[in-house]
């Protein structure tokens, strides 16, 4: 069922190429104005389902709806134009910064005035205003990454899909442009989907996700509900001034002998089954003078997350 | 329906790259350069010098056969060969220079993005393959065609300039190799481009296109051009009725072309 306020809807999709079925039954929908990132390891099937999901290949089986409309061969020009892809696509090298921005808005049927704006402005924001005349050739590696991702943003698309965008961007371009990113779909409304493989910081960013292993969505739903669910527990991660034996017995006496209570140098970590729990570990430490210097509660990550998914395998 | 803006930013990138380009652009140059001028010169100025005709394949056979009355009556041997060299021999040449240029264009443009995965960009675009392939069939043939219309004026140029005195004042062009120029280049070129992207669809580099090019479609082409100097032999209302047929044989192609355009062929295969 398509809701109105989907972007997009993928049900059912599937791709077989010979004998080797790249992508299984992979149903997700993805809300407009959202950020949804599909993640996997190399080889899983996210590129198929992205080339799936733009109408580069046809489905062996399955649909996609984009913007609440089916997209078949018929419906994909026009549907193209409403969206935007950052791939590892190459740029044209031979030609400069602004002829590449230029001709690809041009493409996207933007008047030359209103291209030569939206290209000042895009290239203002990625930091490469200065360069706008260099040919792309003569660019670093991580300059024509935030070009690759300004190419796909100029037209200001209303499903934006971007695969590892941040890759050989160093920490502070690459916060830059995860910051760029989030102001565009706070403002725009652009639901943006993102393929990659740098996980820190992910969920700053993205609402939702999907967990693809050889061709199949093993988890999909909203970050913070998929770690809620996980992770049921919240983890806390404790300091205390006194023997380490000591500190443990006293948190075990409050959460349960059964309760795993990790101890690394001078703190340890737990989970506690309900909120207050902590309140009352904090307490009993107190009473039995063991010093509280800090208590840092633990959120798993999208990182986190990932990693579990892949490693016990099983549909979350 | 067609964006026109597309098409023309498509064509303009092309362009800008290959002007940029300058191992493949001169020679591209070079072919025009030996059979607009050095050809017409050395025929007109050593006439019917035994080693001329001996160097140029096929010219003594070809005078040899010329019918009989398609030539203007009291000429001289000398005069004879001049004015059936530069009146009929030559024609083909001027079909084969735009579909080479075109040829080696193509193959360029378009595997060329290929080999240089940019392809994929393009193909995420709103551009339609109708779009996709006249633009890239109109990038080769637009240059090929203009490269065969200056190089038609430095030979009207050149042979009136060398021959007229010879013959007896101005005698090129006559009216049938106006309709081949102004109508049959552009035609011929712009069938052996598609036939060319056609080809280059299946190709993943320059090298295997230019080869599935030499198989393929220049066989095809060398038979269109071959009847060229047939066509001069006939009134220019023979030459108009081909180019007609010409013009419908481009049409049905392209639409072919365009009909098996496949951008999922064209990803798996990069």
């Amino acid at each position: 069922m398509t809701s109105p306020t989907d972007a997009l809807v993928a049900s059912g999709l599937t791709k077989r190429f010979a004998e080797r079925e790249a992508v299984s039954n992979l149903s997700f929908r993805v809300p407009t104005g959202r950020a949804f990132g599909l993640l996997g390891p190399n080889g899983s099937g996210k590129t198929t389902t992205v080339r799936m999901l733009t109408g580069l290949l046809r489905p062996t089986g399955g649909t996609v709806t984009l913007f609440g409309q089916r997209l078949d061969t018929a419906s994909a020009d026009a549907l193209r134009g409403r969206i935007g892809v950052q791939t590892d696509t190459n740029l044209y090298e031979s030609l400069s910064v602004r002829d590449n921005l230029q001709i690809w808005g041009e493409l996207y049927g933007l008047a030359p005035a209103v291209v030569r704006q939206k290209a000042g402005e895009v290239l203002e924001v990625l930091g490469l205003s200065e360069r706008v005349d260099s040919l792309v050739g003569q660019l670093s590696k991580g300059m024509r990454q935030k070009l690759s991702v300004g190419r796909a943003v100029l037209h200001e698309p209303d499903l934006l899909f971007l695969d590892e965008p941040t890759a050989g961007l160093d920490p502070e371009a690459s916060a830059d442009l995860i910051d760029y990113l989030k102001e565009m779909i706070r403002t725009l409304n652009t639901t943006l989907i993102i393929c990659t493989h740098q996980l820190h910081g992910l969920e700053s960013l993205c609402d939702e996700l999907g967990i693809i292993r050889q061709g199949r969505l093993v988890i999909t739903g909203e970050v913070q509900s998929l770690l809620r669910r996980r992770w049921p527990e919240k983890r806390y991660r404790l300091s205390a001034a006194g023997d380490p034996a000591a500190v443990r017995a006293a948190i075990t006496a409050v959460i349960g002998a059964e309760a795993e209570v990790v101890v690394t140098g001078d703190h340890c970590e737990f989970a506690v089954p309900e909120d207050e729990a902590i309140s009352r570990v904090i307490a009993r430490l107190v009473r039995d003078g063991l010093g509280v210097r800090a208590v840092v509660p633990q959120y798993p990550t999208i990182q986190d997350l990932y990693f579990a998914t892949l490693n016990d395998g099983s549909p979350s | 329906m067609m964006n026109r803006q597309r098409v023309r930013a498509l064509i303009r990138k092309d362009w800008r790259e290959l002007s940029r380009n300058k191992q493949a652009t001169v020679p591209l140059l070079v072919l025009p350069l030996v059979f607009v001028i050095i050809i017409p010169t050395a025929i007109i100025l050593l006439g019917n010098n035994p080693a001329l005709l001996a160097t140029v394949n096929g010219l003594q056979a070809f005078i040899d056969n010329l019918p009989v009355g398609i030539t203007p009556d009291g000429y001289s041997t000398r005069q004879l060969i001049i004015y059936a060299v530069i009146v009929y021999f030559m024609a083909p040449f001027f079909l084969l220079i735009p579909v080479m240029v075109a040829s080696i264009m193509a193959s360029s443009s378009f595997v060329g993005e290929k080999e240089r995965r940019t392809i994929e960009g393009l193909l995420y675009t709103p551009l339609t393959d109708r779009e996709l392939v006249l633009g890239k069939v109109l990038v080769s043939v637009v240059p090929a065609v203009l490269l065969t219309w200056g190089s038609f004026l430095i030979y009207t140029l050149l042979v009136n300039v060398l021959g007229g005195p010879i013959l007896g004042g101005m005698f090129f062009p006559t009216w049938t190799w106006a309709v081949i120029i102004i109508v049959l280049v552009p035609l011929v070129s712009f069938l052996a481009t598609c036939l060319i992207v056609a080809v280059s669809g299946r190709s993943t580099s320059m090298q295997d296109a230019q080869g599935s090019a030499m198989l393929i479609v220049l066989p095809v082409i060398a038979l269109v051009v071959g009847q060229a100097t047939g066509l001069l032999l006939f009134d220019v209302s023979v030459a108009l009725i081909v180019a007609a047929a010409l013009l419908v044989v481009d049409v049905v192609v392209f639409v072919c072309v365009v009909g098996r355009f496949q951008r999922e062929r064209i990803v798996t295969r990069l």
